[in-house]
């Protein structure tokens, strides 16, 4: 059998390997990111990793990873500190930092002329450019996000049904509220170099979204969810090549495209129980 | 540990918080003897939630002193105690089953996400008994009925074997048949269990088919009693500023009155 030429590349299996890591970790995170409508809350840390970009050229760094990863921090302990301390609307704290992070991105980046090619690549990502440091960092992060989920599974699932019971239930609350968003944060900033800040939350929410449809527990979500953003993260960056598609958007696309087939399933198999067995 | 055998299920000495302007808790002292079914009553506003957040932890005195089973509120006698909340907020999107839910409270079902379904229901059931749940295992918790998800709640609140049951607003959210089964579940569970229930509740029918001492609350405990010597207590009706419809206990429950939950209503 013969392999696609493309295969053998190295800066192509480097990008495999970087969506290998991250869509199912995207996946798996996912599945607590949507049960906790925190969907727009991935949305604004990764805007916010902008102003982290700009800021990490204007401070010298070439590879923006690391500031990126600390300005996200800085915006989700933000946003949960706000949310505690305030009475503004959580929509309202998210919706401010996202519009200044964005805004304070731009002009940070407008003042290195140099720079401003770059704006691209952060929007809207560049998997196929990406060097062995952040194939190991993707997959650092991965095994570090999946077992920390795992480890902590039980506490989660309980907070994500109902606080006061976790907190009965021995839970520290407020901490694990936080563990949740690092987590998060940690897992978004580094899938920014994947598909940018644009399109992140689609690895994070579409995954859940399409396993929905196929699962009757949340184990069998959680797997699903954790197997279709594998699928979906490893087929974008297959078929873009081939077909001369920017990565990104292709896997988002992807996964857009299950997301429709799987609408059409659920569907179909709704039909024959049409009536709900009453209580 | 002899000191907390004889201590009562509840102990609340000159509670006080205030929240903004409000001075919403003005110095309850109650004390809930062990074994005991009662009922803690109040109209909206009275306190009732707050009181409810501060035995459970969620909320702090400004002075006085709370303690439940002859110990401070903390992470330890929460681990000896049951609540179950009026409701859940599930997303629709949650696909967490019953089975699913039940393993979260106990030690030998924690690693449920591995677990086969007959481990974990052997291990589930070994504890429920005959609480009527076997059935709902695989249902979605988002999808079930109000009086199922309370089954489901009140399950899931037993399976630690707690020696106190705190339940808010029980009957909110069931249907008037559901009310009736709730009924019989909850005094089975004490009758069986022989633990102290403490059910918190604006509804008063319930105090009158079921508590057998009522603390009614607002801002202070303003009287407690026999639920038939709280309805009719004057300081009662004063305190409250209400108007208490006599609740008609002896007539029969066949009659259609008998299922009507009487509410306060304020003059």
């Amino acid at each position: 059998m013969n392999l696609p030429e493309f295969l053998a590349e190295s800066f192509f299996q480097r990008a495999l390997l970087v969506a290998l890591a991250l869509g199912p970790i995207c996946g798996f995170l996912g599945v607590f990111v949507t049960a906790r409508r925190m969907a727009f809350f991935s949305d604004t840390i990764s805007h916010a990793a902008l102003t982290g970009v700009a800021a990490g050229f204007l401070a010298g760094f070439d590879e923006p990873t690391l500031p990126v990863l600390l300005y996200c921090s800085l915006v989700a302990v933000a946003m949960l500190w706000l949310r505690e301390r305030t009475q503004l609307l959580n929509d309202t704290i998210m919706a401010v930092l996202l519009s200044t992070s964005v805004a304070g991105g731009v002009v940070l980046l407008s003042l290195q002329r140099n720079r401003w090619a770059e704006l691209d690549k952060v929007l809207l990502g560049d998997i196929l450019s990406v060097n062995w440091v952040d194939v190991g960092a993707a997959w650092a992060v991965a095994i570090l996000v999946a077992s920390a989920l795992l480890r902590w599974l039980t506490p989660l699932v309980l907070l994500t049904t109902h606080e006061d019971l976790a907190h009965v239930g021995g839970i520290h609350v407020r901490r694990l509220n936080y563990g949740f968003v690092i987590l998060l944060t940690i897992a978004v900033s580094l899938t920014i170099r994947a598909l940018g800040i644009l399109l992140v939350t689609s690895l994070i929410v579409l995954p859940p979204a399409i396993a929905r449809s196929l699962s009757v527990n949340l184990r069998q979500h959680i797997v699903f969810s954790f197997l279709v953003g594998t699928v979906g993260a490893t087929g974008g960056v297959l078929l873009s090549y081939p077909l001369n598609l920017p990565t990104g958007p292709t896997i988002t696309l992807t996964l857009g495209f299950l997301f429709i087939l799987s609408l059409a399933t659920r569907h179909l198999r709704r039909a024959p129980t049409a009536t709900h067995p009453s209580p | 540990m002899p000191p907390s055998v004889e201590s009562p299920a509840i102990e609340i000495r000159d509670a006080r918080i205030r929240l903004g302007d409000t001075d919403v808790l003005r110095g309850v002292t109650m004390s809930v003897p062990r074994g005991k079914m009662v009922a803690l009553i109040g109209p909206n506003g009275s306190g009732k939630t707050t009181l409810l957040r501060c035995l459970l932890g969620l909320q702090k005195l400004d002075s006085g002193v709370v303690k439940l089973l002859g110990e401070p509120i903390g992470p330890r006698v929460l681990g000896r105690i049951g609540y179950v909340p009026q409701r859940l907020q599930l997303e629709s999107s949650f696909t967490i089953s019953v089975r699913e839910f039940l393993s979260l409270r106990r030690r030998e079902t924690r690693r449920w996400f591995w677990q086969s379904h007959r481990k974990t229901d052997a291990l589930l059931l070994g504890t429920l008994g005959e609480l009527g749940v076997e059935s709902l295992l695989d249902r979605p918790l988002a999808g079930l009925s109000g009086g199922q998800l309370q089954r489901v709640l009140i399950a899931y609140s037993l399976l630690s074997e707690p020696e106190l049951l705190l339940l808010d607003e029980p009957t909110a959210g069931v249907d008037t048949p559901g009310e009736q089964s709730f009924y019989e579940l909850i005094s089975g569970i004490h009758a069986r269990l022989k633990i102290t229930v403490v059910l918190v509740s604006h509804d008063l029918a319930m105090v009158f088919r079921q508590a057998s001492w009522v603390y009614a609350l607002n801002g202070v405990i303003c009287c407690e009693g026999h639920p038939e010597q709280v309805l009719n207590a004057d300081s009662l009706k004063a305190a409250y500023g209400i108007h208490v419809t006599p609740y008609h206990h002896h007539h029969g429950h066949g009659s259609t009155e008998a299922g009507q939950p009487i509410q306060f209503r304020r003059r």
